[in-house]
């Protein structure tokens, strides 16, 4: 904490301590028993200080999808046609671990109950962890949980779509390329 | 920065004036002005005055929510102009989609941003969840803005699915066609929810219309009213702040 000019801003940026009027009497009384940390107590006005980093990120956020939009191109194929069907026929990417999952369980297990058990933990999830400490170390438990779904939920998408060809079945050749050729096709 | 009743000249008397009409304080020369500002203006007022210094460094929050949302507002706005030229009908919807590829000017930036803004908000809301569990932040009392959270989310996944049929192509209608007999699996209500999504059998005119009308205004409405809720609570709640 650098010094700071009363009523004012330090040189780091506008950050003021709260002022720490020593408690006594009944007032100690009324005062709930947290210590807090010195740096919990070091706040900021949010503007300008967080709106300007704000408006940096969403400029950045903005530089770059302009950028990547001016490159690259939205895919767009032939006029929808019932009569032609694609071969692989893909979901979008983000649910393409679902289909993945459908090739591996039958429906009901695949497209019912895993969802729906995702969905419905991932509501519960506060209520169903008791443990009051947010510190990495007392939660180990939570968080080798979590790990294992999310390392799980990208490698689904990741197989569904980088390593499913024709018919869905497995196919090296999407990344590897054909044997043969040098660049991948 | 208000009108002096001392100033001389007029012109510069009313700018002053209009200025001050506007805008009721100067620009942010120290906090107390600053707090002034942020507590007066309404689009300010969706932070509290003073925040944990900790609960908003970038290295903890990532930025990823306020992310989402400045990627919810930029499809808002993009879409605005996509929907200048779409017609969700099956004789047209695909020649309006190539004509802002191809004909209309700046259609095709406004196109793919708004695609590729849609992936990266699939993938920040996912981010932003992931980082308020690795932070525990989820934690009394905070647990319903987690629910809510949890509902975004898959708001987020249905604006973008709903958004993927418009464009009336080959991808399109395959990658729907897919997409809803996923629900077909569901015991008893499956097929049903699959023929109301779809308003028929197979993907035709009359899924069209239900995602387009989905997609454009009801899932966006929804979406909107969660994060208002979703905000307001991060401010009521409290903020967390370093481990």
């Amino acid at each position: 904490m650098a010094t700071v000019v009363e009523g004012g801003r330090d040189q780091r940026g506008s950050v003021t301590p709260r002022p720490q009027a020593p408690i006594s009497g009944p007032e100690l009384a009324n005062t709930p028993l947290v210590i807090r940390r010195r740096e919990d107590e070091e706040t900021v006005v949010t503007f300008p200080y967080l709106v300007w980093r704000e408006f940096l990120a969403g400029l950045a956020a903005f530089v770059f999808l302009m950028l990547v939009s001016i490159q690259v191109n939205a895919p767009l194929l032939q006029k929808a046609n019932v009569s032609i069907t694609p071969n692989p026929a893909k979901a979008p990417w983000y649910f393409v671990g679902l289909q993945e999952l459908l090739e591996r369980f039958p429906p009901i297990m695949a497209g019912v109950a895993f969802p729906s058990f995702v969905i419905i933990f991932m509501i519960l999830t506060p209520y169903l962890d008791r443990n009051p400490s947010r510190r990495p170390q007392d939660r180990r438990v939570a968080i080798v949980l979590f790990t294992v779904f999310v390392c799980l939920s990208v490698a689904f998408v990741v197989i569904g779509e980088f390593f499913r060809g024709e018919a869905f079945n497995w196919d090296w050749t999407l990344i590897l390329g054909h044997p043969g050729l040098s660049s991948p096709v | 920065m208000s009108a002096t009743p001392g100033e001389a000249n007029p012109v510069r008397a009313f700018v002053a004036q209009l200025w001050g009409s506007v805008f009721r304080h100067g620009l942010p020369t120290n906090d107390k002005v600053a707090a002034r500002t942020a507590l007066t203006n309404f689009f300010l007022h969706i932070h509290p005055v003073r925040v944990k210094k900790s609960a908003v460094r970038v290295s903890y929050t990532l930025c990823l929510g306020g992310l989402s949302f400045f990627l919810f507002i930029l499809l808002t706005i993009t879409g605005l102009f996509l929907m200048f030229y779409y017609i969700p009908s099956v004789d047209s919807a695909y020649q309006n989609v190539k004509d802002l590829q191809f004909v209309a000017v700046f259609g095709d930036i406004i196109r793919n941003m708004h695609r590729w803004a849609a992936h990266a908000m699939v993938i920040t809301v996912w981010l932003h969840m992931a980082r308020v569990f690795y932070q525990g932040a989820y934690k009394p009392p905070r647990e319903f803005n987690w629910v809510i959270g949890t509902f975004l989310l898959l708001i987020t996944l249905l604006l973008s699915f709903s958004g993927y049929l418009l464009p009336w192509d080959q991808l399109a209608i395959w990658a729907i066609t897919v997409g809803t007999n996923m629900a077909k699996y569901a015991p008893i209500v499956g097929p049903y929810t699959r023929y109301l999504l779809l308003g028929g059998d197979q993907v035709a005119q009359g899924a069209l219309i239900r995602f387009y009308v989905l997609h454009v205004i009801a899932l966006p409405l929804i979406g909107f009213l969660l994060m208002v809720v979703h905000f307001w609570r991060v401010r009521k709640d409290g903020f967390t702040g370093g481990l």
